[in-house]
Parts: structure tokens; C-alpha cells; sequence
């Protein structure tokens, strides 16, 4: 990860039981290695959790600015706090888009996008309007010298959704094979 | 020739009036042709109000004097309720650079003050608004809504009158005007009366789309003389740095999609 260059948008396909070792990984990497910030889309897990976590793993979440788009859809785990922007539904991807365009103006320095996970973005959406929206996002992404990592649970995932990744990523990285 | 091409351009670029909005002057092809008066239409809650409040301040931080006409509600509590945008600056209001009127005021000022205008009202209410954008040499103007003026004029030919002789007395004045048009939700037509859509030179209607229970602000350029444009529908999003648009994804909007 570290030897990528800039303005790569990368699939790293991993087990459910290697996620927080690839999340420390990669934020050490980008945050602390590289001296970016993050923009974390999260889809799976409320915000305020993977705070909790990335605090156990002392994990400085000053430069991790969240766009949660599951909090508000579990009725009540939407609670405002700082460095977190919520999309009301993973259905509304436009927002996501938004969201991301907003901070990618407001955070100043090069930075990362994180997008965890695409399989929790395709429990909601179909693989159409999902292989658009990632086309348009990395794209934008990719014009604004920005890294992009999405992230696939391998248990999780399909054909399909293999075959998205391999269109509009540069790179597929496989640590399942490693754990 | 490479010389001449660039010249072109470069007239091209200078009878723009370049929004500021980025995601806007991309489906212009570079901004509102200079001169224009176009109609931003929409249902309530649909940004605009805060469209329209970003093109001006775009302008007077670019130097351009801009003028805003409040119509329907006190322009101080409107200032309130807009986006705190980041690059607003009180001093545009000192400086005169960021002129905010309520058009009450003028009414009153030329003793106007009635439930409906005939044609010779029209006349001295185009002249004192010419007046006002020539005295301050003002570039962007926008009326706040012209839906309301319209409901005061009651013919579908004073309407059609008004918004000519307007958009002809600003256009002559190199100022470039949106007026805010009003309509219901689910209004198959542009504006209220019919009139206003067919005078404009653009129309940008902005919406609310539901799409699986999903409400997403919409943004369309419908028309748009004197340019090439999109006419796409694209998302938008009403932040500090300013309006954010994204085209909207089309996989949810066909049978079996999303």
C-alpha cells in the first residue's frame, strides 16, 4: 500500500476476521506514514463505533472526518458530533457524492477516501446504480489527486461485485490469502 | 489560427457571467450569457432563494455590484435564514457591493401601495428598478419572487409586459437578472402563469425527487439562450462552501433500477 501512487483507487479485498487489522493497517499507513487525512464512508458500521474502536487502537481520529450513511436508517444512532456528516440512507448515493465533494473542499492537504464497505452499499442498492456511482466518485476522486480505497469482505461478496471493482479500480489487492 | 480561436474564446468568456457555482458554470458551458434574464423555478424548499443569494455574492466578491430584490419577506430575516455561506463578508453590505432591498420599500417610496397595478404602475416600477441598476451600475440582479410581483398584475398581458420591458430595460444595462418563480409542487408548467417561462431567456427548474422514499434536491437547466448546456438533471446539496451539485444517477430512475 505504501509504494501506490497518488490518485490510485484500489480494492482491497479482505476476511471478516482480518477488518480491524486491515482498517489499523491502512489508516497508519495514510494518516500517520503519509501525513493525510481521511474521508471514511461508512456503510456498515455506525460512525460512533468505529470512533470507539479507532480509539482502543489509538488511532488519532483528528484527521478522520466520517460521512456515515447508516446511523440514521438504525432509528436513533445518529447523534451529532464533530468530524461526522450524515447521509439519511446508504440508497442516497448522490449524497454520499456530496458529502464527499464538501469535504474534499473544506479539509485542506492531499487526502484519502475510504469507502467501507461495498457490500454493505449493495445490500441497498442494485449493482447498476452501484457500478455508476463508483464510476463517478473514483473519477471525481481520481481529478482531485485523491487515493481511494474500497474496501470488499470477501465472504460477502459476488461475481458482480468483483467485477465492478476490477472496472473501476486500478488495483485489486487480495489480503485473504496472508490471514 | 490558434491565435484566433483563443480570441474567440476569450469573447466568448467575457460575455459570461460566471455563476461561481461550479457544478452550475459547468452545465452553462462557462456561466449565464451575460444579459440574460433567467428563471430559477421550483416548488418550496428546493434552494432558490439560496441559489440565487450565492450568484450574487459570487459577483460582489468578483467586484460586480449586485442587487438583491426581496419581494415576500423583510431582506434581514432572509439573510438569516440562508446557508451561513464561508465566504460571506458583511462588508459586501457596507461597501454597497451586496445591495439588499425590499421591494416594499420601493413600492412605497413611488406610492404604489395597491392591491393591483395597471399598465402605467408597470412603467414607473420597470423605471425605478432601471434607475436604481444604472445609478449603482449594478451586474447581477435578482428578483426574490417575481411570482409575487406577478400576482399583482392579474392579466396574463400585463405579465407578459412587465417581464419584457424588464429583462429588455436590464439586458440594455449589461445586467444579468434571475428571477425566482414559484410553483407547486407537481406543476407540469415552468411558472405560475405560463407567461414567465416563454419570456425568460433561461429557465432552471429545481425540484424535489422522490425516488424509493428518498427526497433529493434536483437541478435542471431547461433553457438557456446564447449557450450550449446540459440539460441533464443533477443533485444538489446546500452547503457552507457554497451549492454542490453531482449528476444524478440514472440506474435508480429506470423500470427495475435501484
Amino acid at each position: 500500500m505504501r509504494d501506490l501512487p497518488e490518485t490510485s483507487a484500489v480494492a482491497m479485498v479482505i476476511k471478516i476476521d482480518g477488518y480491524l487489522d486491515t482498517m489499523r493497517a491502512t489508516l497508519d499507513t495514510f494518516i500517520v506514514e503519509k501525513n493525510l487525512s481521511a474521508i471514511y464512508i461508512t456503510s456498515t458500521i455506525p460512525s460512533q463505533s468505529i470512533k470507539n474502536v479507532l480509539n482502543i487502537l489509538e488511532i488519532n481520529l483528528n484527521r478522520i472526518h466520517f460521512v456515515d450513511c447508516i446511523s440514521h436508517i438504525m432509528m436513533g444512532t445518529a447523534v451529532r458530533s464533530e468530524h461526522v456528516s450524515f447521509v439519511e440512507s446508504p440508497t442516497m448515493l448522490e449524497n454520499i457524492m456530496l458529502k464527499v465533494e464538501f469535504l474534499m473542499r473544506s479539509i485542506e492537504g492531499k487526502k484519502i477516501v475510504l469507502l467501507d464497505s461495498i457490500n454493505s452499499l449493495a445490500i441497498h442498492n442494485n449493482i447498476k446504480i452501484l457500478s455508476e456511482f463508483l464510476h463517478i466518485l473514483v473519477n471525481n476522486l481520481r481529478a482531485k489527486d485523491a487515493y481511494t480505497l474500497i474496501l470488499s469482505v470477501e465472504e460477502q461478496s459476488s461475481e458482480e461485485i468483483t467485477n465492478m471493482l476490477g472496472l473501476v479500480c486500478d488495483e485489486i489487492l487480495n489480503f485473504t490469502e496472508t490471514k | 489560427m490558434p491565435e484566433v480561436a483563443d480570441k474567440k474564446m476569450d469573447a466568448a468568456e467575457e460575455d459570461r457571467c460566471v455563476t461561481g457555482i461550479d457544478g452550475l458554470d459547468r452545465i452553462l458551458n462557462g456561466g449565464i450569457p451575460r444579459g440574460n434574464t433567467v428563471l430559477i423555478t421550483g416548488s418550496c424548499g428546493t434552494g432558490k432563494t439560496t441559489l440565487s443569494f450565492e450568484f450574487l455574492l459570487h459577483g460582489a466578491l468578483n467586484d460586480e455590484n449586485s442587487l438583491f430584490v426581496s419581494v415576500t419577506e423583510n431582506w434581514e430575516k432572509l439573510l438569516k435564514n440562508v446557508i451561513p455561506y464561508d465566504f460571506f463578508d458583511e462588508r459586501l453590505l457596507k461597501t454597497k457591493k451586496l445591495i439588499m432591498v425590499d421591494l416594499g420599500s420601493i413600492y412605497q417610496k413611488l406610492g404604489l401601495e395597491k392591491a393591483e397595478f395597471n399598465v402605467e404602475d408597470i412603467d414607473i416600477i420597470v423605471r425605478a428598478v432601471g434607475d436604481i441598476v444604472r445609478e449603482w451600475n449594478i451586474k447581477r440582479l435578482v428578483i426574490d419572487s417575481i411570482t409575487s410581483i406577478c400576482f399583482q398584475l392579474k392579466t396574463k398581458e400585463k405579465i407578459r409586459d412587465f417581464i419584457l420591458s424588464f429583462g429588455k430595460n436590464l439586458s440594455e444595462a449589461g445586467c444579468t437578472c434571475i428571477l425566482v418563480s414559484e410553483i407547486s409542487p407537481g406543476e407540469q408548467s415552468y411558472s405560475m402563469y405560463g407567461v414567465e417561462e416563454a419570456i425568460a431567456d433561461g429557465i432552471v427548474l429545481m425540484a424535489n425527487l422522490e425516488r424509493r422514499g428518498d427526497l433529493l434536491r434536483t437541478l435542471q437547466v431547461v433553457k438557456m439562450r446564447g449557450t450550449m448546456h446540459s440539460r441533464a438533471k443533477y443533485v444538489l446539496d446546500l452547503t457552507p462552501v457554497g451549492v454542490l451539485l453531482v449528476p444524478l444517477l440514472k440506474g435508480g430512475s429506470v423500470a427495475g433500477g435501484g
